[in-house]
């Protein structure tokens, strides 16, 4: 482990006894909505750091897992448990036909289609008024009766954590090389014998799935949800999360959605600009640090150590 | 439905042809030379609308300086654009480069739309439209501002194909996106051509904002929903076809207005009239990827 890598998990330790040496509960509530972006923009950087394949559905995916959750316990009358893992498995499911769909594509044609497969989901849930009460907002049964924020942040902890250990256990394994062999080189990764077909459907299924959790999460969590969880404008906050964070590592695209969470809340008399001043932070990194803040501080203590 | 009705839904539809058309051919210009597509093509003509806002209502200018200075502001911005964030895209300069172009402009579209926000606010405005009234073609009413707008609008649709067609710079920009590698041997600076399109791109675009302005509301996110539309056209019409932006458009605008028609519940229909194009968009791409009249590639 290098000191970088200490220096990160130190981090999350003392994210662990944060509710514990009185942190007010605003800053932990705004934490633990940072975690959902840390969950949502991890996924995202699994999909196009490691397999190079772009998304701009990961937003609605996320409104997709949120939107199956709370449907299914408000007229299935299923508890909060079950109707959060049919969320899961509607977004992994249509991810996995979504990637089927699109293994032809590449490049600027899959991000196209991927916004239509984004804006048809929000559309729907937006027209099906009757179901989802539209753009008015949809009331949330809370994921456990009566608790405070401190229990809330600490699930939401443990699922970024979980969720994060889950895509490295992944990454690690020969799936994880078989997704990084096609971003490198996906004819040079078939003529080797990986079934790339397979492979690619499966990091996109994968991907929404764990966004899909993300969504159910945070539906459970803030209690109302809105078609706009779901819209390309919320696709470039997560966008500029993980780019900021570094899209190439999905720890640091993490901890990207956290920092920019935290600095969201820090900055609030600066008003709109700060999301400007994002957008400008995101194209710079883009241009001039792909590998982002964190990729950026890991080489410079590479170098020094 | 009477035929007069049907009449008038056929113009509303060749009127909304034209703007999805002028944005359209914007991206197809630069997917023509560049072979990027343009994220931010939406935040473009959104700042069109407000180049169009500032010139006519503080500046005072008549209307059709509006629209006349959204081009200029932004070919600059295009150009501006280029210059700093595509051109190293074409210099080695970037690993990854494909997926660094798309990145780059949707933080480009999400920069633009939040700069909106901070300095104009999110209120609508609405500068003074070119012409004003309703004019009528027998029993069919069209209000002038849409006439009068869709009428530059093919003013300059035409102009851009006749400087396509027979100057020399157009020929460059057809050189180039027919075949990169020959047109440089014969000795066409690619660099100023990217620039160029990228910059007549972006102008088509601010165009278009400006002259919609005045028509519906300038607002920051006016950007999004015309930007889906037009990439649906180039879609539709083949990746970087400029025959294939005007054809696309034109379906595009009449298939909206009628398939309203199928849904019988009307606040349905109109929720869901910005979903049928995305439909047709991800059909063609799974069917056919080069579009109508876009040439096929080994790798969509």
């Amino acid at each position: 482990m290098t000191l970088f890598q200490k220096v990160l998990l130190g981090f999350v330790g003392l994210a662990a006894v944060l509710p514990l040496i009185g942190v007010p509960q605003y800053w932990l509530y705004t934490l633990t909505i940072g975690l959902y972006y840390a969950m949502l923009a991890s996924s995202w950087s699994l999909l196009v750091g490691y397999v190079g394949r772009i998304s701009f559905a990961q937003a609605a995916m996320s409104g997709l897992g949120a939107y199956v959750s709370v449907l299914t316990g408000m007229y299935l009358d299923l508890p909060v448990i079950p109707s959060l893992l049919l969320g899961v498995a509607a977004a992994g499911v249509l991810g996995l036909f979504i990637g089927w769909l699109t293994l032809r594509l590449h490049g600027a044609y899959l991000g196209l289609t991927t916004i239509a497969f984004g804006e048809i989901l929000r559309i729907t849930v937006t027209a099906e008024h009757q179901l989802t009460q539209g753009s008015r907002g949809l009331q949330v049964r809370p994921l456990i009766e009566g608790a405070g924020p401190a229990t809330y942040y600490y699930i939401f902890l443990a699922a970024a954590v979980a969720s994060v250990l889950l895509m490295l256990l992944l990454l690690r394994s020969r799936i994880g090389l078989f997704f990084q062999a096609i971003r490198e080189d996906e004819d040079g990764t078939a003529s080797l014998g990986v079934n790339v077909t397979l492979w690619k459907s499966l990091a996109f299924g994968c991907s929404t799935a764990f966004a899909g959790l993300a969504g159910g999460l945070y539906a459970h969590f803030v209690q109302l949800i809105t078609p706009s969880m779901m819209s390309m404008q919320e696709m470039g906050y997560v966008l500029a999360m993980a780019v900021i964070g570094g899209f190439s590592n999905v720890v640091y695209a993490a901890f990207g959605g956290v920092l920019l969470q935290i600095l969201l809340e820090a900055l609030r008399e600066l008003g709109e600009w700060r999301l400007a001043v994002f957008g400008i932070i995101a194209i710079l990194m883009l241009r001039f640090a792909p590998n982002g803040v964190f990729g950026w501080l890991e080489n410079l203590l590479k170098r020094k150590g | 439905m009477t035929l007069v009705a049907i009449a008038e839904q056929a113009a509303n539809g060749l009127i909304i042809s034209t703007f999805y058309a002028l944005i359209a051919l914007g991206i197809a210009l630069i997917f023509g030379v560049l072979k990027i597509v343009n994220f931010a093509h939406g935040e473009f003509y959104m700042l069109g609308g407000y180049s169009c806002y500032l010139a006519v209502t503080l500046l005072g200018l008549p209307p059709i300086f509006g629209v006349v200075f959204a081009v200029v502001i932004l070919m600059a911005v295009g150009v501006l654009v280029e210059q700093t964030l595509i051109k190293p895209i074409h210099t080695g300069k970037v690993d990854r480069p494909d997926e660094y172009a798309i990145m780059i402009t949707f933080a480009l579209a999400i920069m633009l739309l939040n700069l909106a926000n901070s300095v104009f606010g999110p209120w609508p405005r609405r500068p003074a439209p070119v012409s004003r009234g309703i004019v009528e073609f027998g029993e069919l009413i069209i209000p002038g501002d849409r006439l009068s707008a869709a009428g530059i609008g093919i003013l300059l649709i035409v102009g851009l194909l006749l400087v396509l067609r027979y100057t020399w710079a157009g020929k460059a920009v057809r050189a180039v996106s027919q075949d990169r590698a020959a047109a440089e041997t014969f000795g066409i600076n690619i660099s100023r051509v990217s620039m160029l399109s990228f910059g007549a791109g972006a102008a088509l675009a601010g165009a278009a904002g400006a002259l919609i302005g005045p028509v519906f509301n300038v607002v920051p996110a006016m950007g999004a929903v015309p930007a889906i539309k037009a990439y649906i056209v180039v879609v539709l019409g083949g990746l970087g076809s400029i025959p294939g932006a005007i054809v696309g458009a034109l379906i595009l605008g009449q298939v909206e207005v009628f398939a309203t028609i199928l849904i019988p519940d009307t606040n349905r229909a109109l929720a869901y009239k910005d979903a049928y194009g995305l439909v047709v968009l991800i059909l063609v791409l799974l069917v056919r990827p080069q579009g109508l009249f876009g040439k096929p590639e080994r790798r969509a």
